[in-house]
């Protein structure tokens, strides 16, 4: 993978993940897809009428005082490495390595607001949160779009909505997802029945790419099925009410864990815990999994030495591009899964299983 | 090392095997279900496609596309956008649109398509007369949802763990409860 030496600042920076304590709550996302009046979508756009766009939407959004020290980045000066970070730091379910001329990204200081411009409508506007605040994030959005559209006229038709180039995303246009780690109900079988009971056809449950077959580091990602005759504040709060419920569940499954004593879940986490320590080379996948149950071990104070924020920031830390971003050096392919390894044993070096 | 090597090769091995296999329908863009065989005098043909393909139901029935389609989309199969020049075919294989005046002229099609992928919620459907009007904000419309909402769900799963009995549960929940109407005030709400 080609490097470059110094990442753009933005790019790399580790906040807002670095300050999460939550055991269970890893992750939510608000999405807002929006397009520009009178303009084809990007797919139908030529590259000046792509940069034309650009302009309109940027001169806008670096002047938002909702932002904080915005800068906008075209797609054609981030390398492979960077676009694939840009996934991994706002847990996208989409690849940005096609993304090229006339398309470009948005991103502020707090590390938490993402706009990719052109990729697949004008634009969309991103907010990534770490607290469980899914009113707060989308408040924030709504206002940034808001103050937006002032100067811009959307795409929207009373009868869709606002107007998506995707015409399952249209009307309010707005996907919210929250991302969980189910150690507990995944490592007792429970997670299907849970999922049957507490979740309807209003959300999809897939793994933290989008794909309902890949769940990895027992990640699940609920978000919104519906966008099209359903208010805003409706997938909110029902999105609310399902998250709760599993939360409920899961805390359920862990204290049961804990009381229980299984020793096929004692055997899971001390096999975790040893492959984690003393792999020499580890790939993301198996260092996710493996990672998870320390969470759920951390949880039920089978493990001393580390706390939920230090698991979490592992999460993010030990994916390709993250790993390769934070390192000083440059990583070769072939390299990755030995750094990845040399990583984990550091930051796990107080650590003591306690079984 | 040593352990991960078998593994690699059967993997190898697979994408060998499936090498053949296209990812998506060869006459559209959705994902295979059928492949289709056809055999005349000594010629095999094997092609994959989509369930819904029109290449599929030429193939089977030999029928033109829109005997496929209730009167309502009658001659819908000759729509195109007169503003971006998508067709109605582009958009029957998984195409995106290209821009809002498609959904005007599309706009009966993409309600079937809409209803029958279940992107809309039961309730509106059922209320057929209205299908589907668009729920909600309006561009321009600022709005701002009271964090307090959350209150709803913690008090739902209260409920809920009450009835299971689940009392440690419970007290989690409460204690959330009142964390919020204590302190409903949350400095980043109130800023306007």
């Amino acid at each position: 993978m080609p490097q470059k030496n110094n990442p753009n600042p933005l790019i790399c920076q580790t906040t807002p993940w670095d300050n999460n304590s939550n055991p269970i709550w890893l992750a939510s996302s608000v999405v807002l897809q929006r397009n520009i009046e009178k303009f084809k979508f990007p797919g139908k756009l030529d590259v000046d009428c792509k940069k034309q766009i650009i302009a309109l939407i940027s001169k806008k959004l670096l002047a938002s005082e909702m932002l904080s020290k915005p800068a906008l980045i075209k797609a054609e000066e981030l390398d492979a490495l960077e676009k694939e970070w840009l996934v991994e730091h706002f847990l996208c379910n989409h690849s940005y390595h096609q993304a090229g001329a006339g398309e470009a990204f948005i991103m502020d200081e707090s590390g938490a607001f993402l706009a990719s411009l052109n990729l697949f409508d004008h634009l969309h506007l991103q907010l990534v949160d770490h607290q469980g605040e899914l009113e707060n994030t989308w408040n924030r959005l709504v206002k940034i779009e808001s103050a937006l559209g002032k100067g811009l006229n959307y795409a929207f038709s009373p009868n869709f909505g606002f107007l998506t180039a995707d015409p399952t995303l249209c009307g309010t246009a707005l996907i919210v997802s929250v991302y969980l780690q189910l150690p507990g109900l995944i490592h007792t079988n429970q997670l299907d029945d849970i999922l049957e009971k507490t979740v309807d056809e209003s959300f999809l449950v897939t793994g933290v790419q989008g794909d309902p077959e890949e769940i990895f580091g027992d990640v699940i990602r609920i978000q919104n099925n519906y966008t099209l005759g359903i208010t805003e504040e409706n997938i909110i709060s029902s999105l609310r009410s399902v998250v709760t419920k599993l939360i409920v569940e899961e805390n359920n499954a862990r204290k049961k864990i804990a009381k229980e004593e299984s020793a096929e879940i004692k055997d899971r986490i001390s096999r975790a815990y040893g492959i984690l320590i003393h792999s020499y080379q580890i790939e993301a996948i198996e260092a996710l999994n493996a990672l998870s149950l320390l969470k759920l071990a951390a949880d039920v104070h089978w493990l001393k030495g580390i706390d939920h924020q230090q698991l979490n920031q592992l999460f993010f830390n030990c994916r390709r591009a993250h790993l390769s971003c934070q390192s000083s050096e440059k990583i070769s392919q072939e390299e990755l899964p030995h750094k990845c390894a040399e990583m984990i044993h550091k930051s796990l070096k107080d650590v003591k299983l306690i079984i | 090392m040593v352990k991960d090597l078998p593994e690699q090769n059967d993997r190898d091995e697979e994408d060998e095997k499936l090498a053949d296999r296209p990812l998506e329908c060869g006459e559209c863009k959705k994902d295979i279900s059928v492949l289709y065989t056809e055999i005349v005098g000594q010629n095999i043909t094997r092609t994959c496609m989509c369930k819904e393909c029109p290449e599929l139901q030429r193939r089977l029935y030999g029928a033109p596309l829109h005997h496929l389609y209730s009167s309502e989309f009658e001659n819908a199969t000759s729509l195109a956008c007169g503003n971006c020049g998508t067709t109605f075919n582009a958009l029957h294989v998984g195409a995106s649109l290209g821009c809002s005046t498609c959904y005007e002229v599309f706009s009966k099609v993409l309600l079937g398509e809409l209803l029958s992928a279940k992107k809309i919620p039961p309730k509106i459907v059922s209320n057929k007369k209205s299908v589907p009007v668009h729920i909600g904000r309006t561009p321009g419309e600022s709005m701002e949802m009271n964090p307090t909402l959350r209150l709803l769900a913690l008090n739902e799963a209260l409920n809920e763990t009450i009835k299971t009995e689940d009392y440690e549960q419970a007290a989690w929940l409460r204690d959330q409860i009142k964390a919020l109407t204590e302190n409903p005030e949350n400095p980043d709400a109130t800023k306007k």
